[in-house]
């Protein structure tokens, strides 16, 4: 515990764990709606687990569980009463400093990963995901973002679905016949 | 001397010296890859590796261990993404080093105190491998279960900021990791009728999702700063240096090594163990822990590397795994014939003897491609944000994915993802979250194992607690580290001593 706490504007994101984000006496923009959001989620949790086995027994599958939730209960009220007393940062916006437009693309772009990744197999998704990330960051030419994507791709592959077998969703790509292509060619054909 | 013999069986067979070589070099990176873990590495192997000798399989497979413990380092300090779970310490010092510009030095130090670590690790398997095993074997359910007390509490040390919010984030990890069905009684718990939760919330998905998907999507908002160039001057620490944290790593290597020999224990424990104890124990560090703290990159380092030579020590004296990597590794062995165990200490000690020599030529081969290539792999900071981030989310989807092959584990990792960001902002530490995962297990089963023992009366289990040294020395620790951190005795403190502690 570090009793003098940084909350200054260089770790108000919580860049690194250790020194979290936020500001240790004011309050950022939708900061009180997560905390009340902690709080009845919480709740609702220890609502379940005492519908595990209720007070049973102190060996009961739901003793733990309703002690863990309890305390996610206690501390959440507090942190929202805490946060409901302090002034609000006047300087930030929740649009521009906690969920920018960049942010809910990106999520919105991983979300549509995990969509698309059965149906349309991962080089493909993985392709169509780098060409668009790296083309709406860089904001450079199509060959540019075509090339670093693919490239990348390739060696990301490799890695892990040829070097380390890991089986990733073929999709639409004929991934097997394309391997057993590869492997035909370093075999001379035998 | 039939002993220096086994152990030196590796430096007379080239192959075999290569292998290591090899396997080590493949763990550094293996571990570096979040998502990518020695656990999967090793269980692969054993299919590739089942129809040869017993000693190259095992030349290969203690190669990655040892370097897939020490590689999970790399990206901790360079991304702030720990590339296994015993770098999460790791990442809480090393990260702010490398935003400084510091990252080669901090490898360079990570390298040196992992070797250091290892070292101790490896000397007290050699010397006191049947003590130490007979030592870990004494441990009851209510000494895990104060053990994951005692772990509980390091939210303290993980917490910079609000502690109430460390409480909160470390309870919440213990709730993640009690989801699915009870290992007990098979009873469900928090998984609302889905039957796709009934397996329980991957770890690894929860890990990359919370350090790596947050932190790419943190970085967006910082796209168009400027890459920090690093300072790759001073990779190889100073002997001032290494001795000045002499005393710290031998601390925390005896940390390692004990926690390293318990069942179902592991590094990952350890390191955050020893990076609460450095914290206790460094008076005045030059920079505050969370900050770039030396402290807190040779403690974790040398105490995740010493846990490796402590796994080994009931694998090979009992037959009982350390952790998830020495368990695969008995099923090896098994396959090879042999039993590991008592007898094998008996029947053939030119294998532990090998084992022990082969761990020292991981350790030190790791030292070599610890400090080579650093100057390649910092490039990974300084290249631009805007191909860096799309990439770190690719390999978190990937490394989420591969764990169980099972798409629910990418949208758990999403989901925490953007949790773990939305956390970031408001001030809540991650690093409970994950602590309250790893433990979770441990201290739901040995908690009700410790009160079915006593038949279910508090009472009984305190008496027992009181009754056998170890229990009471564990319990007094709990009570000490728990007094501690309250602001009463900080302030107690303060007054005494003029300052609180950094």
């Amino acid at each position: 515990m570090q009793p003098d706490y940084r909350g200054d504007n260089d770790h108000h994101d919580g860049t690194s764990d250790a020194t979290p984000g936020g500001y240790p006496d004011r309050r950022r923009p939708g900061e009180l709606g997560f905390a009340l959001f902690l709080t009845a989620a919480s709740a609702y949790l220890l609502y379940s687990a005492y519908g595990i086995s209720g007070f049973r027994a102190l060996s009961a599958p739901g003793s733990v569980p309703m002690a863990t939730t309890f305390v996610m209960l206690v501390t959440a009220a507090i942190v929202a009463i805490r946060t409901a007393r302090l002034p609000r940062v006047t300087h930030e916006t929740l649009a521009r400093d906690i969920l920018p437009g960049m942010v809910i693309f990106f999520v919105g772009l991983l979300i549509a990963f995990g969509l698309l990744l059965r149906p349309l197999g991962f080089v493909t998704t993985a392709a169509l995901f780098l060409i668009v990330a790296i083309k709406v960051l860089t904001r450079r030419g199509w060959g540019y973002s075509l090339t670093i994507a693919l490239g990348s791709l390739v060696v990301i592959w490799l890695i892990f679905r040829v070097v380390f077998t890991v089986l990733l969703p073929a999709g639409i790509l004929p991934e097997a016949e394309f391997i057993q292509f590869f492997r035909n060619l370093f075999s001379g054909g035998a | 001397m039939e002993t220096l013999l086994a152990i030196l069986v590796i430096f007379t067979q080239p192959q075999l010296l290569l292998l290591v070589g090899i396997g080590t070099f493949a763990g550094i990176y293996i571990g570096a890859i979040p998502g990518l873990s020695v656990t999967m590495a090793v269980s692969i192997l054993i299919s590739f590796t089942f129809s040869w000798d017993v000693f190259p399989a095992i030349s290969l497979m203690v190669g990655i261990y040892m370097g897939g413990v020490y590689g999970g380092s790399r990206t901790a300090i360079l991304l702030n993404i720990p590339g296994a779970p015993s770098a999460i310490a790791t990442a809480l010092d090393g990260y702010p080093m490398a935003k400084r510009g510091e990252a080669g030095q901090a490898i360079g130090v990570t390298t040196v105190m992992s070797f250091f670590g290892g070292l101790v690790g490896i000397a007290v398997l050699a010397l006191a491998a049947p003590f130490v095993a007979g030592f870990a074997l004494t441990f009851q359910p209510r000494d895990y279960m104060l053990l994951a007390v005692l772990g509980i509490l390091l939210v303290g040390s993980l917490s910079s900021g609000s502690l109430v919010k460390g409480i909160f984030a470390g309870a919440l990890g213990l709730a993640i990791g009690a989801v699915g069905r009870d290992p007990l009684t098979f009873t469900p718990r928090f998984t609302f009728d889905f039957r796709i939760m009934e397996g329980g919330i991957s770890f690894i998905a929860v890990m990359i999702g919370m350090f790596g998907v947050s932190e790419a999507l943190i970085q967006l908002q910082n796209v168009d700063k400027k890459a920090m160039r690093q300072k790759i001057t001073k990779i190889v620490p100073s002997f001032g240096t290494v001795r000045k944290y002499l005393p710290l790593s031998l601390q925390t290597s005896a940390i390692g090594v004990i926690i390293g020999a318990l069942p179902g224990t592991g590094g990952d424990i350890a390191a955050l163990m020893a990076y609460d104890h450095a914290k206790r124990v460094t008076k005045n560090p030059e920079i505050p822990f969370g900050e770039g703290a030396m402290e807190g990159l040779v403690a974790p380092e040398t105490a995740n590397n010493a846990a490796v030579g402590g796994a080994f020590i009931p694998m090979m004296t009992l037959g009982i795994p350390g952790d998830a990597v020495t368990a695969i590794m008995i099923g090896a062995l098994f396959i090879h014939g042999l039993n590991p165990g008592p007898m094998l200490m008996i029947d053939q000690p030119d294998m532990f003897w090998f084992i022990v020599g082969a761990l020292m030529t991981a350790n030190v081969f790791m030292l070599i491609f610890g400090l080579t290539g650093i100057r390649i792999f910092t490039k990974i900071v300084e290249m631009p944000r805007t191909i860096i981030i799309p990439m770190i989310l690719l390999l978190s989807i990937v490394g989420a994915y591969a764990v169980n092959n099972a798409i629910t584990d990418v949208y758990w990792m999403l989901g925490f993802g953007v949790f773990g960001y939305f956390m970031r902002h408001y001030g809540y530490p991650l690093g409970p979250v994950i602590l309250g995962v790893i433990l979770s297990r441990l201290l739901d089963e040995n908690w009700r194992r410790a009160i079915i023992s006593s038949r279910e009366d508090m009472g009984r289990l305190v008496e027992g607690i009181l009754g056998s040294p170890l229990s009471l020395c564990l319990m007094l620790a709990v009570v000490l580290i728990f007094v501690s951190q309250t602001p009463v005795w900080r302030a107690a403190k303060a007054r005494l001593f003029g300052k609180a502690r950094p």
